[in-house]
């Protein structure tokens, strides 16, 4: 009868090894195409401050803005399409809105806008779509996915129209998002500002703390061992120690302490200090991007440390995950995923998401 | 449960896929009381938690292995490990955890997961207003 | 009209103590519940018993707590529950209209037979103090999912008191047997914020309960209330002209 007690709902993780220096190595690809980042952090071993290069990265990642009451077809008003959204890079994700219980929202930078909503709420909208992939026997959930970039939806075409017809009239879909948009020189953000002067708005900048810690057990990595056969610990030992250090949980038990038993997995060595930097906002894979580069160039100078990782949290709530694979809540909704770098410029990347989620790419 | 497909491109790389393959979840929770000046160390938490699996699985639930990962005497804040065929009657044991010595009691869960470097990055923290 | 998914909890005790019945729903609030309702019991058993006017939910807050993690506030619901030991108590009356949502706790199998069959009330609920006084028998249970009546699970008894966790566990197993988890829901029955739970917590606890996560099962139409509704008040959905 209680066969159901001992069952968890999945989860996946995808490891991959590769190097930096491989003309096929995708990691830029995965960068980019998970577009909806809630907080990065970075761990270095043997590493008391935080090095100059990382600190100016961090430091000059994209602002975003908090918009409060954007109606949902103000994203797809003519000059908004053609002055911003077809220029690329943007990225807006509605804002307090719980994918397990609200509509959501999300405007990706290759043109889709995806719109997961209740069943009534679809009804009402009339725009085709399809049931969400993590509905029980009956669908509660759909999602609607508007690609701007497609011919048919060419403003003041028949398909446009219908769409804003839909956005304005029939269901006025409003939330509070976080929008920002990656550009290089200095417009793209004051372009932002003037488009959405009459919403109440906020400009923030993504916030960035680091701390030490001294003394702690680390694991040893060997880049060729990925399944941590003999030279490393396997892929799960290590994102549990990484989360273990991420919140100062002691590593350091017996198999026969009473209140926890968790302890670093072998191989290990002793470190006497090592850094966390943490960046949190909405933050563009652009920016990621940069940081990864940086942090490559790190190994350019003699270091104690063989390795050191960079964890990016997705957003919970956010429709999409990676690309436009559908995201949803289930118990977490977790999406992340781990760089480790390595001295030899050989990497390997950690992607996990739990149960209502694609396989990563 | 993993498997791999090594691609015949490149001689380093190398890709593995595993499903389920966490033995663990990990819950963070916290305790709240009627009194707000109740203090207690992290053994004493995961006694409470042992009792509250005794009185809903017995003997058998008293005995189930998890970890008190961490535990923050100030806001009685906890970070729980547990295999995951004891979840379920973990967190319902927790659910059914009404009273601590008979003042009124109830444990908060704040996220549940099966990696623990998801519950460093909860983005539903993030306040902005 | 309004329209959403949400976890609601339809069972939030009545108590005349004002500042007690904000806290609990500013808690319910914070653990996410988009709706509540306050539960105002009748019991005929007891002398000078009628249905009264529900208090205008309004009057409660200047402004509703926020639900945890949006920008909307909570909603909150009137829903009345006659407690009927004799066919006689029954009477659909005039104030029924001032409640939202219409429960009924029948005391004996006869009454649970009416209640399935004929009564217009949108919730039937189900013993958790005491064991199971009759049985469910097919025939009504069908009949109430049919007509798109829920069975409501309470669990502030099991959180209080372990003979009674045995009895809300037993009886809604047995519930479960004969309904296969078509039209049930959880609320909490809570007097008290330190009695409300999650809404995972629930989904979690529905297990224990002979629910299955994955049976958040037939949605139907609650009465003529039109109040869509699952079990474990996982994606519940209400649809109300507030």
């Amino acid at each position: 009868m209680f066969t159901n007690l001992e069952k968890c709902p999945r989860n996946l993780l995808i490891c991959e090894k590769s190097s930096f220096l491989n003309e096929k190595s995708r990691h830029a690809t995965h960068v980019a195409k998970h577009f909806f980042n809630y907080k990065v952090s970075v761990l270095i071993p043997e590493c008391g401050i935080i090095p100059s290069g990382l600190r100016s990265v961090v430091s000059s990642f994209s602002k975003y803005y908090l918009l409060k009451n954007l109606p949902v077809y103000k994203l797809l008003e003519e000059e908004f399409l053609e002055k911003v959204v077809k220029k690329g890079c943007l990225y807006a994700l509605s804002y307090k809105t719980r994918i397990d219980q609200d509509n959501t929202f999300a405007l990706l930078p290759t043109g889709q806008v995806i719109l997961s909503v209740d069943k009534d709420t679809y009804e009402e909208l009339g725009l085709e779509g399809k049931a969400s992939q993590y509905n029980h026997r009956q669908p509660m959930r759909y999602v609607v996915t508007i690609d701007l970039t497609d011919k048919s939806m060419a403003a003041g075409g028949k398909r446009y129209k219908r769409v804003m017809w839909a956005l304005q009239e029939k269901v006025q879909l409003t939330s509070d998002f976080l929008l920002a948009r990656y550009s290089t020189g200095g417009d793209g953000e004051d372009l932002l500002q003037s488009f959405f002067s009459q919403y109440s708005s906020k400009e923030l900048r993504p916030s960035i703390s680091s701390q030490t810690f001294k003394n702690l057990l680390c694991p040893s990595l060997d880049p060729t061992d990925l399944r941590g056969d003999t030279r490393s610990c396997d892929p799960q030992q290590f994102l549990e120690w990484l989360g273990a250090v991420t919140m100062d949980i002691s590593c350091n038990n017996e198999a026969a302490s009473f209140v926890s038993a968790y302890c670093c997995p072998e191989p290990q060595s002793s470190v006497s200090q090592a850094l966390l930097c943490t960046t949190t906002g909405l933050l563009l894979p652009e920016d990621i991007h940069s940081l990864l580069e940086e942090l490559r160039r790190y190994f350019d100078e003699p270091r104690f440390t063989s390795w050191l990782s960079v964890t990016v949290h997705g957003f919970a709530d956010s429709p999409v995950s990676w690309g436009g694979t559908e995201h949803g809540f289930h118990k977490g909704g977790e999406n992340f995923y781990t760089f480790v770098l390595f001295k030899n410029q050989d990497y390997w990347l950690h992607m996990a998401t739990g149960a209502n989620d694609g396989c990563p790419p | 449960m993993g498997y791999a497909d090594n691609m015949s491109e490149s001689v380093s790389y190398e890709r593995l896929v595993f499903k389920n393959a966490s033995v663990y979840h990990y819950m963070k929770i916290y305790l709240i009381l009627d009194s707000d000046d109740r203090k207690f160390n992290a053994a004493h938490f995961k006694q409470i938690v042992i009792s509250a699996l005794r009185d809903l699985y017995g003997e058998i639930g008293a005995a189930f292995p998890f970890d008190v990962l961490k535990f923050e005497e100030d806001t009685l804040t906890a970070v729980l490990r547990v295999y995951n065929s004891g979840l379920v009657k973990l967190w319902s044991a927790l659910t059914l955890l009404g009273s601590y010595h008979s003042e009124p009691c109830a444990v908060r869960v704040v996220q549940v997961s099966p990696f623990l470097l998801a519950l460093s990055g909860n983005s539903r923290e993030l306040e902005l207003d | 009209m309004s329209n959403m998914a949400a976890f609601i909890d339809l069972n939030i005790s009545y108590t005349a103590d004002k500042k007690r019945l904000q806290n609990i729903i500013e808690t319910a609030a914070h653990l996410g519940y988009s709706t509540v309702a306050i539960n105002h019991v009748v019991d005929f058993q007891q002398k000078k018993q009628e249905v009264g006017k529900p208090k205008c939910v309004s009057e409660l807050f200047d402004q509703f707590p926020i639900v945890q993690g949006k920008s909307r506030p909570i909603k909150v619901l009137n829903r009345l529950t006659l407690m009927v030991s004799e066919a006689s108590h029954f009477r659909t009356t005039n104030e029924f209209k001032l409640y939202d949502i219409v429960a009924v706790f029948p005391k004996t199998e006869k009454l649970f037979h009416a209640a399935c069959m004929s009564f217009d009330v949108d919730i039937i609920c189900i013993a958790v103090t005491e064991k199971q006084p009759f049985y469910f028998k097919r025939p009504p249970v069908n009949g109430a999912i049919d007509r798109g009546v829920f069975f409501e699970i309470s669990y502030v008894a099991a959180i209080k008191d372990s003979t009674m966790r045995r009895y809300t566990i037993s009886n809604a197993l047995s519930l479960m047997e004969t309904c296969k988890g078509k039209n049930v829901i959880v609320s909490s029955g809570a007097e008290k914020p330190l009695e409300l739970r999650g809404p995972y917590d629930i989904a979690n606890l529905g297990l224990l309960f002979g629910l299955s996560e994955a049976a958040v099962s037939t949605k139907a139409a609650v009465s003529t209330k039109s109040l869509y509704s699952c079990p474990v008040c996982m994606e519940l959905q209400i649809k109300h002209a507030l």
